[in-house]
């Protein structure tokens, strides 16, 4: 008898969770709404605080950047309508629509241009933009659409950065009256949406601004869930609790994909992934270092990790960007290895050691990636230590010379620009760059200050083919973006990896 | 006598401030062992190394290690919890968003453990000294054996990916609005009456709660069993025999009357377990509680947060063993009359 | 008639034992017994299913993880970690814990007050919560986890044992040594000590399994061993990234873990039954 109504109960239970919908596709699809399940979270709303490439489709949701990209990485106008780089890459001219406001209905000024990029940054305030615009001297009003601004040394890549990472306009009367950490729990913008609902770490609800200066985006509501673990986001979309979710191991896309609801994308974006190397202790030695390079198989890497989607790389630069260098290769040669070893007096009785550094979840598969070029170095000979990294403590370990030989690294730069690439990577001023040698980073700084495009660009790619020449750089892949959405939701596809809710529809 | 029982749970409370003090220099200790410059952690990627030594001394970081827990110290106390150095907000604020949502699982998980532990012990109990007792008591070794993160990934495949009929994402499905009156979700959707969002957080708990319980039921399970055994030796369950109570009766009115005592004090320690318990399964679950804030300053190595996360666990714990105790001392006629 | 102890006729007792050897056999002839390298990668055979289905082959019996390693293997060289952090974990944990629990519940006083307090502290930390922190502080790696694991869960064996000293040291034979004149050292080692190795035993059997979980979970969280060590935590964390695609490589870690717990879990209980150990508060936990 007992027993027999704890069995109802259970029954009852389980019918209960059904009849009340539990987990079932959280709600029928009206159209106007859409759920996404995205792998992290804003550092803070305040934009111009962090640098965070994930962030980027959420900070564009809410709010304009001066200058946008379009699927295919053209910079177009968008806050800005017209824009001049000088000659001599001192100064920049602009000018601004004048029909944009922000969330609160008050209109957007030259005010709050001069605020974002330039009273912020010169109050001292703890912003990453304030090293983007280090060199802005001041922000030059003419009218009330148009002004200049004006740089103490070129800045010939000004236009790319107004398009890249931190570059939002913040409303100057809004923040001043509220406070940035005021700001930062009601945050406005002037993008396509505005924030109704913030959780931290797990929720945001985004609501068309309907008073959108340009094109008013299809969806009316955004969820976006923030789903740290990958298994659970692909639980997600494989549930209908989210529409499309991105960053799932690939060999989930190619399941889920196969589902008659689901469509499953694999996208090379323009994010690099390879080692950041160091010129001294064991990396001293040329030889060492191109049999270093030689030895890595990377078609095989691209195969295991990412179903060959991944394209090889010989040069800092995904393919269809500008510091791209076309035909040329550096092969995967295990004998050319071996004979670089045995010149410098190296052999497997008398193996090469050396220390290389990973961070272990910071891009798709990386711990993986890392260890199967241990084992790929083991096969020439080469005895490789593997320390796993925070991904936060490389700056740290870098300002304090502590990397160790090799670091395996992800750069994301959605701009294509190559300085962005090599210059900052080889850059020997810049915190990203273990490579402190003379060469080539005399190179890239001269390629700093020189404001002709052309000249510029030229130079990146030869400084592209010499770097991985001698050593002292080893791109590895040009990563990709995996993405999972529901059949009938569609997106614009980015060459950068953005995923805007602004530009999703249903069909 | 009420006197009594309040200036006892005084005495608890005074007693666990030392203990709080040295749990917060042990965690400051610790934490500064690390070779890790939180200053330089707290400056964005291309400072210059002037730029990290003004913010080395704006942090204090300068001074000896006393002084700088003294002053941590006092900031604490004045409710100044610090600054993270990688969101480079106020820790109190991303604490207390986090909190109740912690606190929420980790009751409704005792709860789930508390109600499978009491049910468990009877049943093994009324099965005493046959067959099934024995074969129920190395299933309760067995359930015991598995920790509760893997139960949680678990459950979340069978109920979540296989069966589909529970969420397991988050706190509330996407096309719900969410109260905020006290930061406890449950608390929140009663409050403003909106029973279709407290029964779809319900869901969203059943679990991750139920992870967190059945690792914690196992234990419970067996000292019931065993307190009830204890009980039935006294004299009093046999006078209540011979006065022809029914087994039930008897069970209920004097054999569970007191070997819940034991069971609840225990309830209490695992309580503090369970606390600890939230973290895995707040990840597995993406349940935006302090586990999921304490792994991702582990990850930033921002110690602001790792501190005072840690500390607020430990407070969490001491306040459950204070009322455990406390309730302990209300429900004990013994203790009471002495 | 020879008559075996009651502890070796427990059901309990020889399940957990025999559970327990079959994998100190494993971690001991590892080498032999397993049929690859477990270190070897395979890149163009990754995530390879069981022998038993479909696409399978022999050659890994149960199929390989996201690197194309042999399960197996990796799973027969995972007990070696666990089985060396059980038990060197676990002893440090004792011997900690019972010289503080000696100490206190013997000599009692000031000594007692004080061991009592740190145990105090200690208990207002979930275990996990501060192992982690630990850890932080530590820095990742197997003796790191050791060390972690004996810092935290001292506490467990103290607790107990001190209360247990306690009553053996008022008995009356213990009250003769003294009177003879034994030093207390020896008092202690001679007469306290031996009284308290049922429950010293019983509970070193739990922490074992206790130590194998905390293993686990330190590489859940990627603290773990180095990246040349196989561990069923590590196996598990690697293999959760594929969990849809290749169920079976959790399951089966997941199945070493539970096994290996659950054999000290019954040989602890077996034990406490017949050694007549006193013991509630701490089967767990």
């Amino acid at each position: 008898m007992k027993r027999r109504s704890l069995l109802q109960m259970i029954a009852l239970g389980t019918a209960g969770a059904k009849i009340f919908g539990g987990a079932a596709p959280a709600f029928a699809q009206d159209g106007r709404s859409v759920t996404i399940a995205w792998p992290s979270d804003v550092p803070s709303w305040d934009p111009n605080q962090r640098f965070q490439p994930d962030a980027q489709p959420l900070f564009k949701s809410v709010f304009d950047q001066p200058i946008e990209q379009d699927a295919e990485l053209n910079f177009v106008p968008s806050l800005f309508t017209e824009w001049e780089l000088a000659d001599d890459g001192l100064s920049l001219s602009f000018s601004i629509r004048d029909d944009v406001v922000f969330h609160d209905g008050t209109p957007m000024t030259m005010e709050d241009i001069r605020f974002t990029f330039y009273e912020r940054v010169a109050s001292g305030e703890n912003l990453d933009i304030a090293n983007t615009w280090r060199n802005l001297e001041d922000i030059e009003i003419l009218s009330p659409t148009s002004g200049v601004f004006v740089f103490n040394a070129p800045t010939p890549t000004a236009p790319q950065w107004l398009a890249f990472m931190g570059s939002f306009v913040v409303p100057k009367a809004y923040m001043e009256e509220v406070g940035v950490e005021g700001f930062r729990e009601r945050p406005i913008g002037t993008g396509p949406y505005k924030i109704v609902e913030y959780q931290m770490n797990s929720r945001i609800v985004f609501e068309r601004h309907e008073e959108y200066w340009g094109e008013m985006p299809a969806i009316q509501r955004v969820t976006v869930n923030i789903v740290r673990d990958p298994s659970a986001r692909v639980a997600a979309v494989q549930s209908g609790q989210a529409h499309l979710t991105i960053n799932v191991p690939v060999r989930e896309v190619e399941r889920l994909g196969a589902m008659p609801q689901l469509e499953g994308e694999i996208n090379p974006i323009t994010r690099v992934i390879l080692l950041q190397l160091r010129h001294d202790m064991a990396f001293d030695d040329q030889n060492v270092r191109l049999a270093v390079h030689h030895a890595i198989n990377k078609q095989a890497l691209s195969q295991a990790f990412y179903g060959g989607a991944a394209v090889p790389l010989s040069v800092v630069a995904p393919p269809g960007t500008p510091g791209y260098v076309e035909g040329f290769e550096f092969p995967y040669d295990l004998d050319r290895a071996r004979e670089l070893l045995a010149a410098s007096g190296f052999s497997p009785d008398n193996p090469v050691r050396f220390t290389m550094a990973t961070t272990n979840g910071h891009f798709p598969s990386d711990y993986d990636i890392a260890r199967a070029l241990v084992q790929m170095w083991g096969e020439v000979g080469i005895e490789v230590t593997l320390d796993v990294i925070e991904y936060a403590r490389y700056f740290e370990l870098n300002r304090g010379n502590q990397l160790p030989e090799a670091t395996l690294y992800s750069w994301d730069n959605a701009t294509g620009d190559p300085e962005i690439f090599t210059g900052y990577l080889l850059n020997p001023q810049m915190p990203f760059s273990a490579w402190k040698a003379e060469q080539p980073g005399d190179r890239v700084l001269e390629l700093f200050a020189e404001p002709d495009y052309e000249t510029r660009i030229a130079g990146y790619q030869q400084v592209n083919r010499d770097a991985t020449e001698m050593g002292a750089t080893m791109p590895l892949l040009q990563s990709v973006q995996t993405l999972v959405r529901d059949g009938g939701l569609n997106y614009r596809r980015y060459g950068n990896g953005w995923v805007l809710p602004a530009s999703m529809s249903w069909s | 006598m009420t006197a009594t029982i309040a200036k006892l749970v005084m005495r608890r409370f005074l007693v666990a401030i030392p203990t709080l003090l040295f749990v917060s220099i042990l965690l400051f200790v610790v934490l500064r062992i690390l070779p890790v410059d939180p200053a330089a952690m707290s400056v964005p990627p291309n400072a210059t190394l002037a730029e990290i030594e003004r913010m080395r001394e704006q942090m204090g970081l300068h001074l000896p290690i006393p002084q700088q827990y003294l002053i941590w110290l006092g900031d604490l106390l004045r409710g100044d919890f610090g600054t993270s150095t990688h969101f480079r907000t106020g820790v109190a604020g991303l604490v207390a968003t986090t909190l109740p949502a912690t606190i929420e699982l980790a009751v409704m998980g005792m709860i789930l453990g508390g109600g499978l532990g009491l049910c468990g012990g009877l049943l093994i109990f009324y099965f005493r000294d046959t067959r099934t007792e024995a074969a129920l008591d190395v299933g309760t070794i067995a359930v015991l054996s598995l920790p509760d993160f893997l139960w949680a990934l678990f459950l979340m495949l069978v109920f979540g990916v296989v069966w589909q009929i529970l969420p397991f994402t988050g706190r509330l499905s996407p096309d719900l609005d969410r109260p905020v009156v006290t930061g406890f979700l449950l608390l929140d959707t009663l409050i403003t009456g909106q029973p279709k969002t407290f029964v779809n957080a319900l869901y969203h708990m059943i679990l991750p709660a139920m992870a967190l319980g059945i690792s914690a039921a196992p234990p419970i399970i067996r000292v019931l069993r065993s307190s009830l055994l204890d009980t039935y030796q006294e004299d009093f369950i046999h006078q209540a025999r011979l006065r022809g109570l029914s087994e039930r009766r008897i069970l209920l009115r004097h054999g569970l009357k007191n070997a819940i005592l034991p069971t609840l004090s225990l309830m209490g320690v695992q309580f503090g377990f369970l606390f600890g318990g939230t973290l895995l399964v707040e990840i597995i679950f993406s349940y935006p509680g302090m586990g999921n804030l304490m792994v991702d300053a582990i990850r930033n190595t921002d110690l602001p947060i790792i501190q005072t996360v840690g500390l607020t666990y430990c407070v969490m714990v001491l306040l459950v063993s204070i009322t455990v105790d406390s309730l302990y001392l209300i429900l004990n006629p013994k203790l009471r009359a002495r | 008639m020879m008559r075996l102890p009651p502890w070796a006729r427990s059901g309990r007792v020889i399940l957990g034992l025999s559970l327990v050897l079959i994998v100190v056999l494993c971690a001991l002839f590892a080498p032999w017994l397993a049929p690859n390298d477990p270190n070897r990668q395979d890149l163009l055979g990754t995530l390879m299913p069981p022998a038993w289905a479909p696409g399978g082959s022999a050659s890994w019996p149960l199929g390989t993880d996201s690197l194309g390693r042999c399960i197996l293997s990796r799973l027969i060289y995972g007990a070696r970690v666990a089985l060396t952090v059980a038990v060197i974990a676990s002893t440090g944990a004792m011997v900690l814990g019972a010289l503080l629990a000696y100490a206190a519940g013997y000599l009692g006083g000031w000594v007692d007050w004080l061991i009592g307090r740190i145990v105090d502290i200690w208990l207002s930390f979930p275990p996990v919560i501060l192992a982690l922190i630990l850890m932080v502080g530590l820095g990742s790696g197997i003796q790191n986890v050791i060390l972690a694991i004996i810092l935290v869960d001292w506490t467990r064996f103290c607790r107990v044992l001190r209360a247990e000293v306690m009553v053996v040291s008022q008995r009356d034979y213990v009250a003769a040594a003294r009177l003879l004149g034994f030093s207390h050292m020896r008092t202690v080692i001679r007469e306290v000590a031996p009284a308290t190795f049922p429950l010293l035993i019983t509970l070193l059997a739990l922490e074992m399994g206790i130590a194998v979980v905390v293993e686990a979970i330190l590489s859940f969280v990627g603290m773990s061993v180095g990246s040349d060590t196989p561990a069923w935590g590590q196996m598990i964390a690697d293999a959760r990234q594929t969990v849809y695609q290749a169920p079976w490589n959790v399951i089966f870690p997941v199945g070493a873990i539970f096994v290996v717990v659950f054999a000290f879990n019954i040989l602890g209980d077996g034990l406490r039954r017949t050694l007549d150990a006193r013991l509630t508060q701490t089967e767990r936990s």
